[in-house]
């Protein structure tokens, strides 16, 4: 049967070659695309991630529902301690949020004043790269603001703002601070409501030496993180709590499975028309090949093995093209993850998620690669379920007089 | 070695279309037999055939091949049959166009397991008792009509079916021709003890057969 099966391949050429042809161009375009997909939603991710956000965080419990100094880390030492002995972390830092009214001689703003480490967060986030004007580095009572922020308030490098706000013993803080850098990351929000200052005079300030909003991390690998993160919440005192980027995100996250979503719906409208047309042309050569059919099963070709034939037929017809579609797909995959694509405005597009970057390389993964072929594997073989049927639903005799 | 008992087969029964095909046919066939099946177009020739290779079913009746009914078998058991016991030989040669005459010839063989030097020496044997050596390794479509119903035939018997039946295997070919085949299927029922029965309404093929059986309007008018 399997070397009738072969001399029907290529006796029967237009079909198989067809097959062959539109199996290839499937698989091919399946692995690419997806793999252009997932690469961009990676590369989206990574850049918003590494903006500001890390991949996960830290905090004391119920603060992301209430919030306030009620609930701030009060110290910070042991679980950074168990970060500090946490492998696959890239950086990690604590950082300590104030709210409060920062204003200039012209104008008032509410703002974000946090206290954070800067040389640790040169690593972790991209506070440093966003510089603009001024130092990034300030030590004493500076602060690094915002662009947006400082046009709001009429202020420069070198002016002075005053800043009404509270400690962390709800006691009354109002100050004078120089401002010494400023800073531009493309999110909105974050630049016009953002400001920082070192947290050694921040500190002296608001009395919170070794106390916490939360603490922020940021894993070597983006596919490692939910282990890494796992790890840690295991031995996290009681009272913290751990979230990762899935949470953080969300929003960001979302968004990702809705265009996964409808990437896939498309890929799934254009599989559907592919599995019709190999199909329809598996049904054509079924039919053209009735007289045969019934010959075979006349003298005595089980129905089994009829089917066994077709299924053989179209079994070596997948495999061959996917014999080459898969390697080529996953080469150009990976090529084009080793030389990122580059999309000009893609970071104007999705700027307030943080996205800094116009490269996006794909995504090769050899697992999503093995699931979109088998996939499209198991299409192939679904498509001539039908034309067996077919043959099988008539007796010998028709099909010898069929027409 | 054949029993028909009652055997009725109706086309469209219930509809106004309805055809009564087969009516109520008593036949015996003994083993060895060279039996010719004729009659007027329409008659039922075909659909007699059809039956006793279990190829269709009846609506009817009892086909015994020795001592087992088998016309109410289920498909896989006839299939069975038709690979073991049975060797058909079509009106239009319908041979496997994909396959060598050689391959062709020993279709059936290797369906049934023979070992690939059993068919080899066989369908040697069968091909040149009907003088088709010369064409083992053609394609089928690369052959003339009698060729091509010769190859047929010597797929029929290769295998030593208890019985071969053939539907007309003349009927496309030219007067020479028929009588060489008529010659050969003569010979293999002598030389190899094949039963086989066939239908015709060619004068000369009816002349040679040792018993005719004359349809008409699906019933056995004499046998
Ligand atoms: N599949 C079918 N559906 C409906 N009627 C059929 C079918 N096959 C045969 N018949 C009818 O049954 C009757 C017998 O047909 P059959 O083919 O057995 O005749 P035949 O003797 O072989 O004729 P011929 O010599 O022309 O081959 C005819 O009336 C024919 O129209
Ligand atoms: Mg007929």
């Amino acid at each position: 049967m399997f070397s009738l099966a072969l001399k029907n391949i290529f006796f029967y050429k237009g079909r198989s070659l067809t097959t062959f042809l539109l199996t290839f161009v499937s698989v091919f375009l399946f692995i690419v695309y997806v793999a252009f997909m997932d690469g961009a939603h990676r590369s989206m991710l990574k850049n918003a991630l590494d903006v500001y956000t890390g991949s996960l965080q830290i905090y004391h419990k119920e603060y992301r529902e209430k919030g306030g100094y009620d609930y701030l880390i009060d110290d910070v030492s042991k679980p950074l301690g168990i970060l500090a002995r946490t492998k696959g972390l890239k950086a990690y830092a604590s950082r300590l949020e104030t709210y409060g009214i920062a204003s200039s001689k012209k104008h008032s703003s509410a703002i974000m004043l946090t206290g954070v480490d800067f040389d640790k967060e040169a690593q972790l986030s991209e506070l440093k790269k966003a510089l603009k004007k001024g130092t990034y580095n300030s030590k004493g009572a500076c602060v690094y603001m915002g662009e947006t922020l400082a046009k709001r308030l009429h202020t420069d490098i070198g002016e002075k703002i005053s800043f009404v706000g509270s400690a962390v013993d709800y006691s009354f803080v109002a100050e004078l601070f120089d401002v010494c850098g400023i800073f531009k990351t493309g999110m909105y929000d974050f630049d016009s409501q953002s400001a920082f200052m070192n947290r050694r005079y921040f500190d002296s300030i608001f009395l919170s030496e070794g106390m916490a909003t939360y603490i922020v991390a940021m894993a070597d690998s983006l596919g490692e993180n939910d282990k890494i993160a796992a790890h840690i919440a295991d031995r996290l005192p009681p009272q913290l709590e751990l979230y990762t980027w899935k949470t953080l995100m969300h929003s960001m996250v979302e968004l990702m499975k809705m265009d996964s979503f409808f990437g896939y719906i498309s890929m799934g409208l254009f599989f559907m028309v592919i599995f019709f047309v190999i199909m329809i042309y598996g049904f054509i050569n079924v039919n053209a090949r009735m007289k045969e059919f019934g010959v075979l099963r006349a003298i005595g070709v089980s129905d089994a093995r009829v089917s066994a034939l077709l299924f053989t037929e179209i079994l070596l017809l997948t495999l061959a093209a996917m014999a080459l579609a898969v390697p080529l797909g996953a080469y150009v995959a990976y090529y084009f993850q080793v030389h990122p694509i580059i999309i000009a405005g893609m970071s104007d597009m999705y700027k307030s998620y943080g996205v800094v970057s116009d490269r996006v390389p794909t995504l090769f993964d050899p697992v999503i690669i093995a699931w979109n072929s088998a996939l499209v594997f198991g299409l192939n073989m679904l498509s001539i379920l039908y034309p067996i049927r077919y043959v099988r639903s008539f007796t010998p005799v028709e099909e010898i007089h069929h027409v | 070695m054949i029993r028909l008992v009652n055997v009725n087969k109706y086309f469209y029964r219930g509809d106004p279309r309805e055809v009564h095909a087969l009516k109520d046919v008593n036949l015996s066939i003994q083993s060895g037999e060279f039996t010719v099946i004729t009659g007027p177009s329409g008659c039922g020739k075909t659909t007699l055939l059809n039956a006793i290779g279990v190829l269709d079913n009846v609506s009817e009746g009892e086909i015994w091949l020795e001592d087992r009914e088998i016309a109410h078998l289920p498909a896989t058991q006839k299939t069975d049959i038709r690979l073991n016991s049975i060797g058909f030989v079509f009106q239009a040669y319908n041979l496997v166009p994909v396959l060598t005459v050689e391959e062709n010839i020993g279709f059936i063989m290797r369906l049934q397991g023979y070992s690939d030097e059993a068919i080899r020496i066989r369908v040697r044997e069968v091909a040149s008792i009907l003088q088709i050596d010369q064409k083992l390794d053609s394609l089928p479509n690369f052959l003339s009509g009698g060729q091509q119903q010769r190859v047929a035939v010597a797929r029929a018997v290769a295998s030593k079916p208890k019985i071969i039946l053939a539907d007309e295997p003349t009927a496309n070919l030219d007067s020479k021709n028929s009588t060489a085949l008529m010659e050969m299927m003569k010979e293999l029922n002598r030389k190899e003890g094949i039963t086989i029965l066939f239908s015709s309404h060619d004068e000369y093929v009816m002349k040679n057969a040792r018993r005719t059986i004359l349809l008409n309007d699906g019933a056995v008018v004499s046998s």
